[in-house]
């Protein structure tokens, strides 16, 4: 039952974005925080159901499904790895997955949309093209400079919501100890 | 329209899009542009058609900020033939009645559960984000500021909605046990939309279609 919460989250969080005006999306937190909780195929199906639902808000959300499978099999390693255990870990690992998810979605944004998946991404975009760098590159350029961000904030999000969760909470969910780095 | 088998209309909302890519541009996008938004109409102007233009309409700005007009009309067919079936299969399919086709083609109750709970939860998720956005700003919290505070106040927002949205998956969980959607038990649809033969022909006659144009454009 952690699925449904988890995709709900993702989407939910667009009211809080909005209040403090920054360019995010936040909607790979679900998948990320169902990874680190119950494992990879929760983290995947957690996606999966996120852009479904999200489609049927904005249909230009289907192609990146993909993404969302990519962040929850790095969401995982860094699980694994214990890189939740504190910001100073976490941080620098979501900024890596700015890059992989940039890395994935530039294509898919490329071929289907032509960069303009969000007004932000056609900006920076535009300002990629202005600088001088080829279509592909100013897409992702593009597509780099609004995931970085938001995939560190994510990454970091997760990190307190794991710290915050009481160990009898934690302890239910099998990933959790050992993404902080308590098990 | 709304009485079709909603396996039918998703098929038509997906077969519209595909079709859009794969016949030669601009006159194939722009036959499944018009098809859809013709589609789009059916369900209203306000259900549907006004909420596909405005869905289509930005991208139509930014493909002309960043392409020239041919890449525009041909890319900003396609999205919009996207946008115009999607939006009508929203409008005219109710989620619950897709549920009940899913369980009815054996689809395990659980993954049809899947969607219907995340769709049902958003809604009161952003409900109680904004009891939070307006709790925490009695509380002295500004979401204003340079950046550091910005993002504090996005810390303060997210956190109690993520935590208590967590707090609820056990309720949820035995709720969904006393109802029988444990594992491995099958349930009955109450009303199981009728899945007429001609519609299952037409499904597939759309599936070879658009499979049959995809072979013609590579060969």
């Amino acid at each position: 039952m952690l699925i449904p919460v988890a995709a709900a989250i993702s989407l939910a969080l667009s009211a809080a974005v909005e209040a403090v005006a920054l360019p995010l999306f936040l909607d790979t937190t679900g998948t990320i925080l169902a990874t680190a909780l119950a494992g990879p195929v929760v983290g995947m199906v957690t996606g999966v159901v996120t852009t479904a639902v999200n489609t049927l808000r904005n249909p230009t959300f289907w192609p990146f499904v993909v993404v969302q499978l990519i962040v929850a099999l790095y969401a995982w390693a860094a699980a694994r790895a214990g890189l939740f255990r504190s910001w100073r870990t976490a941080i620098p690992a979501g900024l890596g997955l700015g890059v992989l998810a940039a890395a994935t979605s530039t294509p898919i944004s490329y071929l289907v949309f032509g960069c303009t998946t969000t007004g932000g991404i056609a900006l920076t975009t535009a300002l990629g093209r202005a600088l001088g760098l080829p279509p592909l590159g100013a897409c992702f350029f593009g597509s780099t400079l609004a995931d970085l961000g938001d995939k560190a904030v994510s990454f970091a999000l997760v990190t307190s919501v794991l710290h915050a969760l009481p160990r009898r909470a934690a302890a239910r969910f099998p990933w959790a100890l050992r993404a902080i780095g308590a098990a | 329209m709304s009485r079709l088998h909603p396996f039918t209309l998703l098929a038509v909302a997906a077969a519209l899009p595909a079709l859009a890519w794969i016949l030669p541009a601009p006159a194939g996008g722009a036959g499944a542009a018009v098809v859809a938004l013709g589609l789009a109409a059916t369900a209203g102007a306000r259900r549907g058609l006004w909420p596909a233009l405005l869905t289509a309409a930005p991208f139509w700005v930014f493909l002309l900020m960043l392409h020239d007009v041919a890449t525009t009309v041909t890319i900003g067919l396609r999205l919009t033939t996207m946008a115009a079936s999607f939006v009508w299969v929203v409008a005219v399919l109710p989620p619950p009645r897709l549920v009940e086709a899913m369980v009815a083609a054996g689809w395990s109750a659980r993954v049809a559960y899947l969607f219907a709970a995340t769709l049902s939860a958003v809604p009161l998720f952003k409900a109680r984000g904004q009891r939070l956005i307006d709790t925490q700003r009695c509380r002295g919290l500004s979401p204003r500021g340079g950046l550091a505070s910005r993002l504090r106040a996005l810390r303060a927002l997210a956190l109690p909605l993520i935590l208590s949205a967590l707090h609820e998956v056990d309720e949820r969980a035995l709720a969904l046990e006393t109802r029988g959607l444990a594992p491995g038990i099958r349930r009955t649809p109450l009303a199981p939309p009728r899945d007429r033969v001609g519609e299952r022909v037409a499904r597939w006659g759309l599936a070879l279609g658009c499979a049959a144009a995809l072979v013609w454009r590579i060969a």
